[in-house]
């Protein structure tokens, strides 16, 4: 079931004072399904932000259109089945913890009754949070304002989250419980729309992600898809190559890089199934042969490398 | 609208400003006070007609404090919509599932009913000490409190176009400065003074045209003190006998004012609605 569909999404920016038109986003055009991690990558003013924006009606678009559950994004009445968790959000520094948790349930449409002061004091219980609900959120640390933020934006049981950079500010501890807390969420069926500068917590726990660069979508897929390299592999020896041996093999693939015990061709399958045939024939003991996935890191700089490169000049 | 509403409240309660803004009340009603015992003991005001006395008290009062309460209650709020349009803070109240409209007005009226409760506070506790020391209950004096809260109410709706359209709290107080203590008087005697030097018919179209589209804070008081003093009220305009030093205030003067800050108010509702964040 598609939970977030958009066609030819653009948004186009004038300058105040010259007449530069800045294309924050180029006929954009993608899917969320129900119940994924979904992982939007890109450098800064890539248009990573004024997607989720779009997407949540907070900026219109120039053209194109979005949906969220199957409704045009302008009417809002939708919104009371989405969380949000905006990059350097900022409560009411007048208010405490628990407070800032009942005026945002209240205004995501939850009753002011006993049910909410569970649920809060449940959220507040889960982030770590419990001690400090009477404090005034002033004297919270980057990190506990995160965590609150991420219970503000769970606090309605939504369907959808957006969450625009969840962990910045959080030690690694937190950070763990953080992914535990989503991937928990993505048991229950909830759909997350994760916007992160930190590639490997993405890499860890989405099932899906865009790269945008420049405002165009240049990559999208599943995580293992994108990762995996599907010519390069290596060949690993219970027994050590011979000279003669690694002569031989450079014959099959004249880039393979040769180790004591090792192997390394980026010439695909049949290459590799040449050379065990050759190293069996020698006597060489196979251990394994494993097919290399580059990571998620990896995959963006290239992707990104090669997008920012001349016309032509990654050809 | 509710929640918007009670946390307006907060944030007023929780801004510093008014702490001084209570500060500044209380003594406003400790000189009262005082005011009404000195005369009261050294006999300086007559105490033979009461009702004549408490009412040219009462009048004195306005004519002194009302441009000054509008504006110290203007300075006060007038941050609440720029605070409302920081980064971080604007883009998670669009995103709950609240209409931009509910949000303007909701900070409107929250603001509104802020000064409200406050002018109930100041203006209710001088009607209390002057109605126990001189003994007449004057309940007409207490119409002051929703026509300075209107009065507040038109000036509050410029503090919301200019602070959607610029962000800015500075340039709010220094408009509504202007327009409080400058202009809107200046429009307010254009027939009985201005249009005697200024003969120009067009120069008097200029100086008319402005006077009826802007609002009118200080006439508002003018018909707040013709209630307090019975005195008669014009429909249509206000009028001067410069001989008799004598004026006459006009419902007009409100209800333009009351339509100016309808019509800013749907503008700054929709300019809310089509802009991004």
């Amino acid at each position: 079931m598609v939970i977030i569909e958009t066609q030819k999404l653009s948004k186009e920016y004038s300058t105040r004072f010259s007449k530069q038109t800045v294309h924050a986003l180029n006929d954009f055009t993608f899917t969320v399904n129900k119940g994924e991690i979904f992982g939007l990558l890109g450098p800064n003013g890539a248009g990573k932000t004024t997607l989720i924006k779009i997407l949540l009606a907070i900026t219109f678009p120039t053209r194109g259109s979005a949906k969220i559950f199957g409704t045009e994004v302008k009417n809002h009445k939708w919104k009371k089945k989405v969380g949000y968790l905006p990059e350097n959000h900022r409560f009411p520094n007048y208010l405490t913890g628990e407070q800032v948790l009942s005026y945002y349930g209240l205004l995501s449409g939850h009753g002011n009754d006993a049910a909410l002061k569970k649920k809060i004091d449940e959220y507040l219980e889960t982030m770590g949070l419990s001690q400090w609900k009477r404090t005034k959120i002033k004297k919270y640390s980057k990190g506990m304002m995160q965590k609150l933020g991420l219970a503000q934006s769970m606090l309605s049981d939504p369907e959808l989250i957006f969450l625009d950079e969840p962990t910045d500010g959080v030690d690694p501890i937190g950070r763990k419980e953080i992914r535990d807390i989503l991937t928990n969420l993505r048991s229950k069926g909830t759909t997350i729309f994760l916007n992160s500068h930190l590639l490997s917590e993405v890499e860890m726990i989405c099932d899906r992600v865009a790269i945008l660069n420049k405002g165009d979508l240049i990559k999208e897929g599943s995580v293992d898809d994108l990762t995996r390299q599907e010519n390069i592999f290596e060949i690993h020896c219970a027994d050590t190559i011979s000279l003669d041996l690694k002569q031989k093999i450079l014959n099959i693939d004249g880039n393979a890089g040769i180790g004591e015990k090792e192997v390394h061709t980026e010439k695909g399958i049949k290459a590799v199934n040449k050379m065990i045939d050759l190293l069996r024939s020698n006597n060489i003991v196979i251990k394994g042969v494993s097919q290399r996935s580059s990571t998620l890191e990896e995959l963006f700089i290239n992707v990104i490398k090669q997008d920012n490169l001349p016309m032509g000049g990654g050809l | 609208m509710l929640t918007i509403i009670k946390n307006t409240f907060r944030e007023a309660l929780a801004k510093k400003i008014f702490i001084g803004y209570y500060i500044f009340y209380a003594i406003v009603v400790l000189f009262m006070l005082f005011l009404v015992n000195l005369d009261t003991v050294e006999g300086v005001i007559s105490l033979a007609d009461t009702k004549q006395t408490v009412h040219m008290v009462e009048k004195g009062f306005l004519d002194l404090s009302w441009a000054l309460i509008l504006f110290f209650s203007l300075i006060s709020t007038s941050s609440f919509i720029p605070s409302m349009l920081e980064k971080g803070t604007i883009d998670l109240l669009i995103s709950k599932p609240v209409s931009r409209m509910t949000i303007i007005l909701s900070k409107y009226l929250g603001a509104v009913l802020f000064m409200f409760l406050s002018m109930i506070f100041l203006l209710g506790s001088i009607w209390l000490i002057l109605s126990a020391k001189s003994g007449y209950w004057d309940f007409g004096f207490l119409i002051t409190i929703p026509l300075i809260t209107l009065a507040f109410a038109v000036m509050y709706g410029i503090v919301v176009f200019i602070g959607l359209t610029t962000q800015s709290t500075i340039i709010s107080i220094l408009v509504n400065l202007f327009l409080i203590f400058v202009l809107c008087p200046i429009l307010s005697v254009r027939e009985g003074i201005i249009f005697t030097f200024v003969k120009n018919s067009g120069v008097q179209f200029v100086f008319n045209f402005f006077y009826w589209i802007l609002p009118k804070p200080g006439e508002i008081k003018d018909i707040a003190v013709s209630l307090l003093m019975d005195k008669k009220i014009n429909f249509w305009a206000t009028s001067v006998n410069m001989e008799a030093s004598d004026f006459t205030a006009s419902w007009m003067s409100l209800i333009t004012s009351l339509l100016f800050c309808i019509v800013l108010l749907s503008y700054s509702i929709f300019y809310f609605s089509k802009k991004d964040y």
